[in-house]
């Protein structure tokens, strides 16, 4: 592979903008260059001010819709109407957070965390549960990571998606504590069948209302008889069960392993000095923190695939779109769709995939529509007052990137003159695409 | 999700084959070697339809002759009239239009309450068990993809249509590969050549961005020799009604995907195996009209693929089977539509099978907790079909698995 001059302090600034945030609005990667790396480090790791990260939030229309009327009446069609404009709504009201936030890492964490405790609305099928988890991501996004692990364990939608209400003394289902250990806390390969038997006793006794999420405990249908977990034998309660398995240090390791695998490389292993360092008191600021502050934020050779969603928000705050503003915004909706990532909807437990799952030639034609239909919104007054010779280096510090080959180079110059070519062009390049 | 379809998208996710990855292919691919080393005339192909969300097979199969039937569903029950009849007092939906003609030239199979010994109730798992061809929990991959695993290596042995690869198609060693739909649509007009200069190889690519530049050069160089086969025939997509009937899974283009699949078929490809969905089954609420358009899709989207088949000497080497995770509660619930149910038919269509009914109608009489019983375990038929289409041994397969179809399948 052909080398490009290096530039290590843009590679970091564009890695950070586009990794740890979701892309720079105008102005901000030209303002981050000028005042340098250290500084724009520093501005991501600014201890988010949750009060004020709620303050700006909308308040999106979901509430308890209550159970469903009986078939076939008006008050049915107009309940399956209100679910699905509730569910819509929420989707949307995310990707306006996303594209408008000024908290673009605590965002960013909540959108990594969804992947990592993915439930999927398919199941849960009520927008409030999906609303209070999205709340709850976002609350501990850069808090504590054992807090988080207690709450969402008590997480309605998460305990619908798991069917921990199917979990009970008498018939016990595995589904939850399996998964808590496998892909939320511990990994796979660091625990036994056995444990994962012992976990579900633990776990059972919980009910959930389906349509607020509402979590209460039954007594009843609680096994609390002494169990045997990683080596442990004791009557465990649950949260007890939780702190025990956010301590060991297998959970460092995991979660920093999930933190590389999302935001450095997909395909590399975690680097030995990551194995847990930072996450000592399980504060996810300070495990952030590590990465960032890392030489691997400069590191050639960490190139990483932007999801669709991320493709999509990218553009968004780079030319100031807010997706629930568009004239139809289902319409946005459908072709994230297309792209296989719609927030809310992970296409399993495990998230959504990374890296050149998002390069085959049917998501390079959907990208490739997806972005005529978003270029239709965006004003192209401004890039039109760009000189034409400047145009092309405008639009790099406007969206971030780091560099762009000859290759793309030239096939930007051909369509210099032409702005909305010009853009439809930049986005679907490879350089911008997977950023390098 | 449940224990054995969180294995199976453990394993999925682990052979990176989740949507691209090394196992995605292309129709240049596909095609090429459809001209270069094209399945050997007479090869046996399976095609496999799953109906994701459980399909109600009491009124896909229609006891019309049965009192029961119509006192045990009072509001969702199709009158005699309206059902297209076959013989032993059933009947097919009228919907099934196209069906009943195969029927009546003798090539659909109509094998009849057909499930497993204590049927799960879930989609997932019980769409697992479907898939994995087991239910005990033993093996952690699909039946389809450990036929894969005791042939020769060939990616394009078994391909999905859509762009995520089903748990059957999962091996314990290898997989089947995915064909995303909709890929070879050429971008048009100036995009072409804006495209092909964007997506000129650079040395200073990383190996990822090189996969991005180099999948959007495939959307432009389906060779002039690979787009006849791509474009020919080239009948007006079908116009079909699309459907809300829940969300379990399954893709909602099968007209798109088995046109692709009877053009590849038909130009040769080297592929034994092709597997295909359509979603939206689950219907809780409702279910009529929503059973009746969905099963329309169907009938409409296999008749015109064996029409096109039947343009080729391919035609008469393919056996398509269709089936569902589970059938739906005999009783209807409150909201005009079924709960969640037990067995179904399952039908297996193809010049190469004897038609007919294959096992016992499940009586109304004597329901198993409300629902029907069992009459014939799932497993009979796969082993015919890997026995009888993909000439392999079967009980290894199928983990131990002795039992067969009891009649003759095919015909002599």
């Amino acid at each position: 592979m052909a080398t490009l001059a290096v530039d290590k302090e843009r590679l970091a600034i564009s890695r950070l903008y586009a990794r740890f945030g979701f892309g720079p609005r105008p102005g901000e990667f030209a303002e981050s260059l000028s005042r340098g790396l250290q500084s724009t480090q520093q501005s991501f790791l600014v201890k988010p001010d949750l009060a004020l990260i709620q303050s700006q939030l909308k308040v999106p229309d979901v509430e308890d819709i209550g159970p469903r009327p009986p078939a076939g009446s008006t008050a049915s069609n107009e309940y399956s109407t209100r679910l699905r404009n509730q569910n819509r709504e929420l989707a949307l009201w995310w990707l306006d957070q996303m594209a408008t936030t000024d908290f673009m890492l605590n965002e960013k964490m909540a959108w990594f965390w969804h992947g990592h405790w993915a439930t999927s609305i398919d199941k849960v099928k009520f927008a409030l549960p999906m609303y209070d988890q999205n709340q709850r991501l976002r609350t501990h996004a850069l808090g504590n990571f054992a807090t988080m692990s207690q709450e969402m364990f008590l997480d309605g939608a998460l305990q619908i998606w798991l069917d921990g209400q199917d979990n009970t003394a008498k018939a016990p289902n595995e589904n939850l504590a399996r998964e808590f250990m496998e892909l939320f806390t511990l990994g796979v390969g660091r625990y036994t069948e056995e444990d994962v038997k012992a976990l579900s006793r633990i776990f059972t006794g919980y009910v959930v209302a389906r349509t607020s999420g509402a979590l209460t405990f039954a007594p009843r249908r609680h096994d609390s008889s002494p169990v045997t977990l990683l080596g442990s034998t004791r009557s465990f309660r649950a949260a007890e069960a939780v702190e025990y398995l956010v301590d060991r240090q297998d959970c460092a390791k995991f979660i920093s392993e999930r933190i590389w695998y999302r935001f450095f490389s997909e395909s590399k292993p975690l680097p030995q000095s990551f194995a847990g360092q930072g996450f000592e008191d399980r504060n996810i600021d300070e495990l952030v923190s590590t990465f960032i502050n890392s030489p691997y934020l400069s590191e050639a050779d960490l190139p990483m695939v932007k999801s669709p969603v991320e493709w999509c928000i990218a553009i968004c705050r780079a030319f100031g779109l807010v997706p629930s503003q568009f004239s139809n915004p289902q319409t946005l909706l459908n072709h994230l769709s297309k792209m296989a990532q719609v927030p809310f909807l992970p296409p399993s437990v495990g998230g959504w995939p990374a890296g050149g799952a998002w390069l085959t030639s049917a998501s390079a034609q959907f990208r490739l529509n997806f972005s005529q239909y978003l270029i239709k919104s965006i004003d192209l007054a401004q890039l039109r007052e760009v000189p034409r010779a400047d145009r092309i280096n405008y639009l790099k510090d406007l969206l971030g990137i780091y560099q762009l080959s000859p290759r793309t180079e030239d096939a930007l110059r051909a369509v210099v003159d032409e702005p909305a070519r010009l853009i439809l062009l930049l986005v679907n390049s490879p350089e911008y695409v997977v950023g390098a | 999700m449940d224990t054995l379809s969180r294995r199976l998208f453990l394993k999925l996710t682990a052979t990176a084959s989740v949507v691209g990855g090394a196992q995605v292919l292309s129709l240049d691919e596909i095609a090429s070697a459809a001209i270069t080393r094209p399945l050997p005339e007479n090869t046996p192909i399976l095609v496999v339809l799953t109906l994701y969300g459980g399909n109600d097979g009491l009124n896909t199969v229609i006891p019309y002759k049965d009192g029961l039937y119509y006192s045990l569903r009072p509001d969702i029950s199709y009158p005699q009239e309206k059902v297209l009849p076959l013989s032993d007092g059933l009947g097919l939906n009228p919907s099934l239009v196209g069906i009943k003609s195969l029927w009546d030239k003798k090539k659909v199979a109509i094998f009849r309450g057909v499930g497993y010994p204590n049927p799960s109730q879930s989609h997932f798992s019980s769409m697992a068990i479907w898939q994995s061809g087991q239910n005990n929990y033993q093996l952690r991959s699909g039946w389809l993809g450990r036929w894969v695993d005791t042939q020769k290596f060939d990616p394009l042995l078994a391909i999905n249509l859509g762009s995520v690869l089903p748990p059957l198609l999962v091996g314990e060693k290898r997989s089947g590969s995915v064909l995303p739909l909709g890929g070879y649509i050429k971008p048009v007009g100036s995009l072409v050549r804006d495209c092909s200069r964007l997506s000129l190889a650079s040395p200073t690519d990383s190996p990822l961005a090189a996969q991005a530049a180099s999948s959007l050069r495939d959307l432009l160089t389906v060779s002039a020799e690979l787009s006849p086969i791509l474009s020919s025939p080239t009948p007006a997509p079908l116009e079909l009604p699309t459907i809300n009937g829940g969300n379990a899974g399954g893709d909602n283009q099968l007209s798109q995907q088995l046109d692709l699949v009877s053009k590849l078929i038909n130009a040769g490809a080297p592929t034994r195996v092709w597997t295909t969905s359509l979603g939206g089954f689950d219907t809780h609420a409702n279910e009529a009209d929503a059973q009746a358009a969905l099963l329309s899709n169907v009938d409409k989207s296999i008749t015109r693929f064996f029409s096109q088949l039947s343009q080729s000497t391919r035609g008469k080497d393919v056996t398509l089977l269709i089936y569902s995770e589970f059938g739906r509660r005999v009783v209807a619930n409150a909201s005009a539509g079924t709960d969640h149910g037990t067995s179904g038919p399952v039908f297996v269509i193809g010049d190469n099978i004897k038609g007919g009914f294959y096992g016992d109608q499940p009586s109304l009489k004597s329901l198993v907790k409300d629902n029907l019983a069992v009459t014939t375990d799932f497993r009979d038929i796969y082993a015919s079909l890997i026995e009888g289409i993909l000439k392999t041994p079967a009980t290894a397969i199928l983990g131990g698995w002795k039992g067969r179809v009891k009649s003759l399948l095919y015909k002599q």
